[in-house]
């Protein structure tokens, strides 16, 4: 019984940072193969290894997932570019996929294979301070904690991630008092309290692996909200589900419209497999996932007491407002420097797809962000700061494009020295989610070098060492430098050379 | 519409495979997907081979084979009799359709709620494992919105909070939730199928709450079931007693089920609708076979036409099931169309 949980999801999440950054479908390892099923997976289902193995040896069938965020999957489904692309679908939950229906016609057949309901992970230390006993914490309770100070919390982000999402529907649920399934009147009710309890979240993240290593690294977050699976194998934490209502994933394994009948038959074969007690067994002893076959208990130490289970919105309207209302209204704003290599190697195709990558950007800041591009080659050439105000949106996006179709390359490259400028930018910022997103397409030239970055960095105060650099490799930049900064910071790399720009800088938004 | 492609591609790589130098016979068919296991069982297998057939299915929802292109197929065997008598019509096919089996809808209940819905006179529980499900009285309780917290006895357990209802699959798609809504709306039309415009008109309200208030709905009957097994998902949910009826085989300890069976209820009438003679020849065969009736059984179904077959065969389980089904009536399914525009009406 010596498993190393959470060391097993940062292995993970570290396949994730080279495999999933908007992956270019053209390579080879994309390409369809007989008694191979390429399956477009939830993030968190990298924690699938050994499962993935075991069905391997069983049915000869090979998994090879993708892992992405599941509203960015709905999304790929209804855009149709998942076809031919992918064989089988593995969401948390196809609950926000039915209400969108150009993406729910691409699914032939789901069968739930596991579940796994929403919870809270405190620290121990924090539970034992608040008096919390876990059959009688209630969404209610936690947000008196926020308020009264005594509780912060991480979690991933609703517009990307599903943990997330689920994780809003429950706070919204039980903060309303709605009923039964949530309208756009307990949205709109529950508002003041969904403020003040999105006050206390002081992480968010695009994955629950990511999730998960900053909330260690960073030491002052007390809980994250996640799937009781992703929280049960992190260490020192206490696991309670709210005694007022989950929602609960249930992993349907789906068939993708489109597909040979070969396929099917895998897709077949893997379910039976995965529904089959002996992989039962293994997926919640491994996972910490409760079984969906009577014959198999839940793993030891899965509590069994029963929670209300919180209706998912019927209705995108109410789903997409949820959403929407989080990421303009209810959360902490974000607050980000992009440090962009203007240098003279981007001249011409590579500035313009910079250009573009940013100009599509814009459709996606929120309200109340505030963005500051800072670009350079042998030196910082501007800081341009611009706040997305909420009562007129259009005049910052539109300032922001202006300066972004204003930016000419030359100069030699300064990674270091622009980064310690970005730092020096940005202050303390309690009230925003802060970060700095870094973009090169080369090795550092001139000014600072690693050392001295790795020096000032050290010196900083806490405050500001917990703003994280996201580094994006592009052109001829250094994996290993980028990584060393991405590292250092409690970042996160990502790859525009698998991909493309515009993929990189849309992923990051979760972390934003 | 989408099976079409899936179902076609599937009987053309079947064709290529055909399975030569066997002297048996070869029969085609779409089936609803909750017999899937029954024809995958090595028993059942075996069974039709000793009587000269191999049979290759493909599954489909019971509503969607209307839209279905069921050319080159021997049989289609939806999991209601209203789906199988449009197809009929389409294709021609003789009646009587042979029903082989069928099995009624319950709704399965954690031992807590079944408790407080007696104590509200919701219920009536006979023993430990099952009861009766009054639905005159739910369904005024669905009407006013009634909440557990309303109930006497819900405090004492936490998980028994907001709304009242009752957990089905979504009805435009699934045979379940269809079926559901079929049994509600002759207990709302007062006693009476419903036929006419004016029928739906007058229960629409009703069903579009009880649909409403579940928010997001399951595509299959599997899934809401799969949530129940796990400890997720709504108290009380609606599904085939024959998913019960296996779950029960499986399961070790049952103490906390509660088999609900609805006063007014409606079966899922397993009917064969034949394409050709082989197709007939095979339904026939479903339905007089000794040895496929026990496998029928094993599965959870009711052979047609004899209930002691199954009694004797789910002995060991009668604590949870109403054997005979004493004081549940059966109510008639309304016709395919009428109950595609209530479903629509209903999900508005």
């Amino acid at each position: 019984m010596t498993r190393h949980p959470l060391l097993a999801l940062l292995a993970a999440a570290a396949v994730v940072l080279t495999g999933c950054t908007a992956k270019d479908h053209d390579d080879d390892s994309a390409a369809p193969r007989p008694g191979t099923l390429r399956v477009l997976a939830s993030s968190e289902l990298s924690d699938m290894t050994a499962v993935f193995d075991r069905v391997r040896k069983d049915t000869g069938v090979t998994v090879r997932p993708t892992y992405m965020g599941t509203l960015d999957a709905v999304d790929l489904l209804a855009r149709g570019k998942a076809d031919g692309r992918y064989d089988a679908l593995w969401l948390s939950s196809d609950d926000y996929l039915r209400l969108r229906p150009e993406a729910a016609k691409k699914v032939v057949s789901e069968t739930s294979i596991m579940t796994s309901p929403v919870a809270i992970g405190v620290r121990t230390a924090t539970a034992k301070a608040l008096g919390w006993k876990p059959d009688a914490v209630t969404w209610s309770r936690i947000e008196q904690a926020v308020v009264a100070g005594r509780l912060s919390y991480g979690m991933t982000d609703p517009a990307r991630s599903n943990s997330g999402f689920a994780t809003l529907i429950s706070v919204a649920s039980a903060l309303s008092g709605a009923q039964s399934a949530l309208t756009d009147a307990d949205v709109a009710k529950a508002t003041p309290q969904l403020k003040e309890f999105f006050k206390g979240q002081k992480l968010t993240s695009g994955s629950s692996g990511w999730l998960a290593s900053a909330y260690q690294r960073r030491g002052d977050v007390d809980a994250l909200l996640n799937y009781e699976s992703v929280l049960k194998g992190i260490p020192g934490l206490t696991v309670i589900r709210p005694s007022d209502g989950v929602v609960t994933a249930d992993y349907p394994f789906s068939s993708l419209a489109g597909t040979s009948a070969a396929t099917r038959e895998d897709v077949r074969e893997v379910t039976e497999d995965l529904r089959g007690a002996a992989v039962q067994k293994l997926i919640t002893d491994t996972t910490r996932r409760r079984p969906v076959v009577a014959s198999v208990p839940p793993a030891a130490g899965l509590d069994t007491t029963r929670r209300r289970e919180l209706p998912f919105p019927g209705s995108r309207s109410v789903a997409d407002g949820l959403i929407s209302a989080y990421e303009n209204e209810l959360r902490r704003p974000s607050r980000t420097v992009y440090v962009l290599d203007t240098s003279g190697s981007m001249d011409g195709d590579r500035l313009n797809r910079l250009k573009k990558a940013l100009t599509d950007l814009t459709g996606d800041f929120r309200d109340r962000e505030e963005v500051t591009l800072m670009p350079f080659g042998s030196a910082v050439k501007s800081v341009r700061t611009h706040v997305v105000e909420p009562a007129d949106p259009k005049a910052g996006l539109a300032a922001i494009r202006k300066d972004t179709e204003a930016l000419t390359a030359d100069g030699n490259t300064a990674i270091y020295t622009s980064l310690e400028k970005a730092y020096d930018q940005l202050g303390s910022g309690e009230d925003t989610f802060t970060s700095i997103v870094l973009m090169t397409d080369g090795e550092n030239t001139t000014g600072d070098k690693a050392g001295d970055f790795d020096g000032f960095y050290r010196e900083l105060s806490t405050d500001r060492q917990r703003i994280p650099v996201f580094p994006i490799l592009f052109g001829d930049s250094s994996r290993a430098e980028l990584q060393h900064i991405a590292t250092l910071t409690g970042g996160r790399l990502f790859d525009a050379r698998q991909g493309s720009l515009d993929g990189a800088f849309e992923e990051i938004r979760g972390y934003q | 519409m989408l099976l079409i492609g899936g179902v076609v591609a599937a009987v053309v790589a079947g064709r290529q495979g055909d399975d030569k130098g066997t002297a048996t016979k070869t029969v085609r068919g779409v089936i609803g997907s909750e017999k899937s296991d029954f024809f995958a069982d090595p028993d059942v297998v075996k069974a039709l081979a000793a009587k000269g057939y191999t049979v290759k299915t493909e599954a489909s929802g019971s509503w969607a084979m209307e839209d279905l292109d069921l050319k080159g197929y021997d049989f289609a065997f939806p999991s209601s009799s209203a789906p199988a008598d449009t197809l009929a019509g389409k294709y021609h096919a003789r009646q009587p359709l042979p029903r082989p089996f069928y099995s009624p809808l319950v709704v399965v209940a954690h031992r807590s709620a079944a408790e407080v819905l007696a104590a509200n006179g919701l219920a009536v529980l006979d023993g430990g494992g099952k009861g009766i499900l009054k639905m005159g009285a739910y369904l005024d309780a669905a009407e006013h919105d009634r909440t557990w917290q309303q109930l006497k006895g819900a405090k004492a357990h936490g998980e028994l909070t907001g709304t009242l209802f009752i957990t089905s699959t979504d009805p435009e798609t699934s045979n379940s939730g269809a079926l559901y809504l079929a049994a509600a709306s002759y207990v709302a039309n007062g006693g009476r199928v419903v036929a006419s415009g004016a029928d739906v008109a007058r229960t629409t309200p009703l069903l579009r709450k009880l649909v409403s208030v579940q928010g997001a709905q399951q595509p299959s009957s599997d899934a809401v079931f799969r949530d129940f097994i796990s400890g997720a998902g709504n108290p009380l949910v609606c599904l085939y007693e024959s998913q019960v009826v296996s779950l029960l085989a499986e399961q070790h300890s049952a103490d906390d089920l509660v088999v609900l069976y609805p006063d007014t209820t409606v079966n899922s009438d397993h009917t064969v609708v034949p394409l050709d003679d082989a197709g007939r020849a095979l339904g026939e065969l479903l339905s007089t076979d000794p040895a496929l009736r026990k496998l029928a059984v094993r599965h959870g179904f009711r052979p047609q036409g004899d209930s002691a077959e199954f009694v004797q065969a789910t002995a060991d389980r009668a604590a949870h099931l109403n054997q005979t089904l004493t004081g549940v009536r059966q109510a008639p399914v309304p016709t395919s169309a009428v109950l595609h525009e209530m479903a629509r009406r209903a999900r508005g």
